[in-house]
């Protein structure tokens, strides 16, 4: 683990570490990349992956309409919102 | 946010803060959603208010409920009689309420309830509905239930659970409610888990268990101590993926320090998350990289699939599986905050149930884990204890 | 040196249902900002998805049409970015296991016939909609659009100009919407396109440095795209350049792109699968129930038309750029038994309504059986073809099940009784000696006016040529 991953992962994750924070995490990642590596030493070449521990199929619904909420109801604790509208700083592209 | 003075009443149940109630609000112990309210309850509130029980106050959790207990918490730590617990343990142990419902996504309500002798008990996975909850660790968490006694863990516990058409992982109905209860005889202890404090518990509970006629062996269940280091990958993953949805935009915390999206986004989530939440989210980010997918996180998955395979084996063999909940019998918070990663290593003990979605109970400070759907006979042997 | 292009298309179609994939609001296009929304599709926590059938249902079908493989395991991922159109910060989507995988699509261009293989097409939820705002200088984000249905159609890169990408674009339209599995409106953003290109010498095999242009929402966009950007790529080769892999924004009025701002952390989207989602799996009861509801393809219906049905050419065309079309006509035929006729009324009488009513021909909603019971009254001389036309027009308002009752009852059925109308010219004669006169004198006109009096008097269900007689009997007689 290095700065620049870290750094690079911040920015995707919307984060931003102080330089403690960041020293601290990497002494984490340090520990926490042990478990990964204990994983590797088990063979799970004919293991299929498990995604869900009680496995169901087709859990599926009819295609029908319904309104749950008003728009106004939604929006009660937006921390900024117009004519109906979220609003975000401007975006540029 | 801590818990509201309100009469005592034998019916009055607390719901943790991963629990959305309408007429309170549901924090996640985080300042990202610090007095959010929402639309709708969860399944398990509907219930509970169905069968006249009062959902009467909410609990105190650490953020998104991670950690040891509560100790990341943007309302503060609680401790009782200077030591470190759960605002829901606290709450049934004081008998303000008959029992807590809380959403175990780390272990935190296991150990809140094995510390503070109570019962706890966490159902076979997709029993109660996680309808309404805060998503955190969505393949494992499980709503569960905290009393004084296995018989009102019971009583709360059959109330809540049931199938529901609004989560797609909720089971059928005639598996989510059984009155089934097989005779435990036959209990395993794993040696790969017997180790810190907890262990002594355990040794106790041997000789109860022996006393009732239970035969008790150790096994090795080396496989068991992959559980730990399996889990906290998916867990970290996971809650990286579920709290990308808090980012300042909609609801919640938003940063009065902005001219950017971008910088809406980052000092949002900077300036809300505590330390843990976003070491969580960057390591579980990490392990969905594309470098990293097949190694890590894939490879977790399939180790999964190896820990069912040899629990099974356990229980083809055992009816429960007794270890420690802790490696030690009590924390003051201040040690809790000194280790932020305190839960990753707590972990060791809670994983293999979290993990692979088996019941688990909690009484007399151990943990009976038992095979799926085998929750009211480990309830039934917790109560003749 | 000569050069090649080599273009991959990704297509973006929103499904034709009534509510969203994982949540059950409206998905239908428009309405108020932020009115078809749940706290789900808002991004706030607590609900949990579970996926419209009819989903897995047109993905089938567009598979079917796009003569894929179908997986009959498929699953869902997520696909983790920020940005404020997306609430959850992550997208639902098909990543480890797509519905249809290795189809193809046949298309004709001037330089003969082509086939496009299909790498696959994959499910997902659409984005929201962002409004920039001048005044305020600020976006506005509308969540209507999240969470509506979409299937991705991934082309091979098998495209080699922009004349082939118009080709298979429109091929792919008209068998989506004859499938009925979108309404595939550009204008609409219910269907969209990213292109991706890049240019290569000749022979060469490996593959140039690409460039993708995103959301392209039109034909001729799309077409004035391409050739520039191959006009773009192609000069750079040739100069040595160095090109570099973008992400591009068309500016049509311009007539050039545009090289976006390149996202640092793009490309790492983190995709897992879903836990909350189980997999769909597609037993041959539900495989073969949508391949019972395929249409005929719109060039076999053409050839049956013309072949079997007698139509012109002109008459077929009409009919097959529109499975409502040719859904109605098939009814009408199958109850009046007279396809010319039925085309007639088809092409003529309810496109005239549909343009009223500013409808589309996709939108065409009456029953073609009534349709048919109607021409066949006309045909039968029962119906006055005016007074069909007012029961045409309350067919589009109301389901008519029966439609000589609902003539009856509205007192649209063509009287036989010559004695009522002998009454009623008699009349007419009498009030009128002035038309007679003229008549009589040689003038053909004034019997339209006495005729035209008549009919009107008889609310038009009179027999024209039982009338004519009447009338010509009687002004002989006066």
């Amino acid at each position: 683990m290095d700065i620049k991953t870290l750094e690079r992962l911040q920015k995707l994750n919307q984060l931003k570490l102080t330089e403690e924070e960041t020293e601290k995490l990497m002494a984490f990642f340090e520990t926490a990349g042990k478990d990964a590596e204990i994983l590797d030493t088990v063979n799970t070449e004919n293991v299929e992956r498990m995604v869900y521990v009680m496995p169901m199929t087709n859990i599926i619904r009819e295609d029908i309409a319904k309104k749950l909420f008003t728009r106004d109801q939604l929006q009660e604790q937006a921390p900024e919102a117009m004519d109906g509208y979220w609003q975000v700083p401007r975006l540029v592209d | 946010m801590y818990i509201a003075e309100t009469e005592k009443s034998v019916k009055n149940i607390v719901v943790d803060d991963m629990i959305l109630t309408t007429d309170m609000a549901t924090s996640a112990g985080s300042r990202m959603l610090d007095g959010y309210i929402s639309l709708f309850e969860a399944e398990a509130v509907t219930k509970l208010t169905e069968a006249g029980y009062k959902v009467y106050a909410k609990a105190n959790t650490g953020e998104f409920n991670l950690d040891l207990m509560g100790e990341t918490s943007f309302y503060g730590p609680v401790e009782a009689d200077g030591v470190l617990t759960t605002a829901a343990a606290q709450a049934v142990k004081s008998g303000d309420a008959m029992a807590a419902v809380t959403l175990e996504v780390n272990g935190s309500s296991a150990r809140g309830a094995a510390l503070a002798g109570l019962t706890f008990v966490k159902p076979t996975y997709g029993t109660v509905s996680r309808f309404g909850t805060i998503p955190a660790v969505c393949s494992g968490e499980t709503v569960c239930v905290t009393a004084a006694d296995a018989a009102t863990a019971k009583e709360v516990l059959w109330t809540i659970k049931g199938h529901s058409d609004k989560d797609g992982t909720s089971l059928p109905q005639e598996k989510c409610v059984f009155d089934e209860v097989k005779e435990i005889k036959k209990v395993a202890v794993a040696k790969s888990l017997m180790v810190g404090e907890g262990a002594a518990k355990v040794e106790e509970m041997k000789a109860k268990l022996s006393a009732q006629g239970i035969e008790v062996v150790e096994i090795d269940g080396e496989e068991l101590l992959l559980a730990k280091s399996a889990w906290n990958i998916l867990m970290s993953a996971e809650l990286c993926n579920n709290v990308s949805k808090y980012d300042g935009v909609k609801y919640g915390y938003r940063t009065p320090n902005y001219e950017t999206i971008d910088q809406l986004y980052t000092n949002s989530r900077t300036e809300a998350f505590g330390y843990l939440t976003k070491s969580v989210v960057l390591f579980g980010s990490e392990t969905l990289s594309e470098d990293n997918y097949f190694k890590v996180y894939d490879k977790a998955q399939r180790i999964r699939r190896v820990i069912c395979e040899a629990l099974a084996k356990v229980f083809g063999e055992f009816d429960a599986i007794l270890a420690p909940v802790s490696s030690k019998l009590s924390y003051t918070a201040e040690e809790a905050i000194a280790n932020p990663y305190i839960a990753y290593e707590e972990s060791l003990y809670i994983a293999p149930a979290m993990i692979s979605g088996v019941p688990a109970v909690v009484t007399d400070g151990v943990q009976l884990v038992g095979p799926a759907f085998s929750e009211s006979s480990l309830l039934a042997l917790a109560e003749k204890l | 040196m000569k050069y090649e292009t080599v273009i991959g298309l990704e297509v973006h179609v929103e499904l034709a249902t009534k509510s969203k994939i994982f949540c059950s609001c409206s998905a239908e296009f428009g309405g108020e900002q932020n009115d078809h929304v749940c706290p789900a599709c808002a991004g706030m926590p607590g609900m949990l998805p579970i996926v419209n059938k009819k989903v897995v249902d047109l993905g089938m079908t567009a598979g079917m049409m796009l003569n894929c493989d179908i997986n009959r395991v498929t699953t869902f991922d997520k696909k983790s970015y920020y940005y404020p159109d997306l609430p959850n910060a992550y997208q639902t989507t098909q990543w480890f296991a797509p519905i249809c995988v290795n189809g193809r699509v046949d298309i004709e261009t001037s330089n003969g016939p082509k086939s496009i293989r299909i790498k696959q097409i994959h499910m997902e939820e659409d984005a929201g909609k962002l409004v920039h705002d001048d005044w305020t200088d600020t976006t506005l984000v509308d969540f209507n659009r999240t969470s509506v249905p979409l299937i991705e159609i991934v082309s091979q890169p098998d495209i080699s100009s922009a004349e082939e990408a118009i080709a298979y674009l429109e091929r792919l339209r008209d068998l989506l919407r004859f499938a009925k599995v979108s309404d595939c409106r550009w204008e609409q953003g219910s269907m969209r396109c990213d292109v991706n290109l890049s240019v290569r010498p000749v022979g060469s095999d490996k593959l140039g440095v690409r460039s993708e242009m995103k959301n392209m929402n039109s034909l001729s966009a799309i077409s004035r795209a391409i050739k520039y950007e191959i006009a773009r790529h192609t000069k750079a080769v040739e100069n040595g350049e160095t090109l570099i892999q973008d992400t591009r924004r068309w500016d049509d009025n311009e007539g050039k792109s545009y090289a976006m701002r390149s996202k640092e952390t793009a490309g790492d989207y983190r995709y897992f699968p879903d836990p909350n989602i189980m997999p769909v799996v597609i037993d041959d009861e539900w495989f073969d129930g949508i391949k019972a509801t395929l249409p005929e393809l719109p060039e076999v219906k053409r050839a049956k038309y013309i072949d079997e049905l007698g139509l012109s050419e002109y008459d077929a065309d009409q009919l097959v750029s529109s499975r409502a079309l040719c859904d109605v006509f098939e009814d009408a035929v199958a109850v009046c038994g007279s396809a010319k006729e039925a085309a007639n009324w088809i092409i003529t009488d309810c496109m005239q309504v549909l343009n009223k009513k500013k409808m589309t021909a996709d939108m065409l909603d009456i029953n073609g059986t009534s349709l048919g019971q109607l021409i066949k009254l006309v045909s039968e001389d029962k119906v006055s073809r005016g007074n069909a036309k007012r029961i045409l027009a309350a067919m589009f308002e109301n389901h008519i099940a029966d439609v000589e009752a609902y003539a009856k009852e509205f007192g649209f059925i063509v009287s036989n009784d010559t004695s009522a109308i002998e009454a009623i010219v008699k009349e007419a004669i009498a009030s009128d000696p002035k038309s007679v006169a003229d008549f009589k004198a040689g003038k053909e006109k004034a019997l339209m006016a006495l005729f035209g009096k008549c009919m009107k008097q008889l609310k038009g269900n009179a027999n024209p040529q039982v009338l004519r007689e009447i009338l010509i009997a009687e002004i002989n007689k006066a």
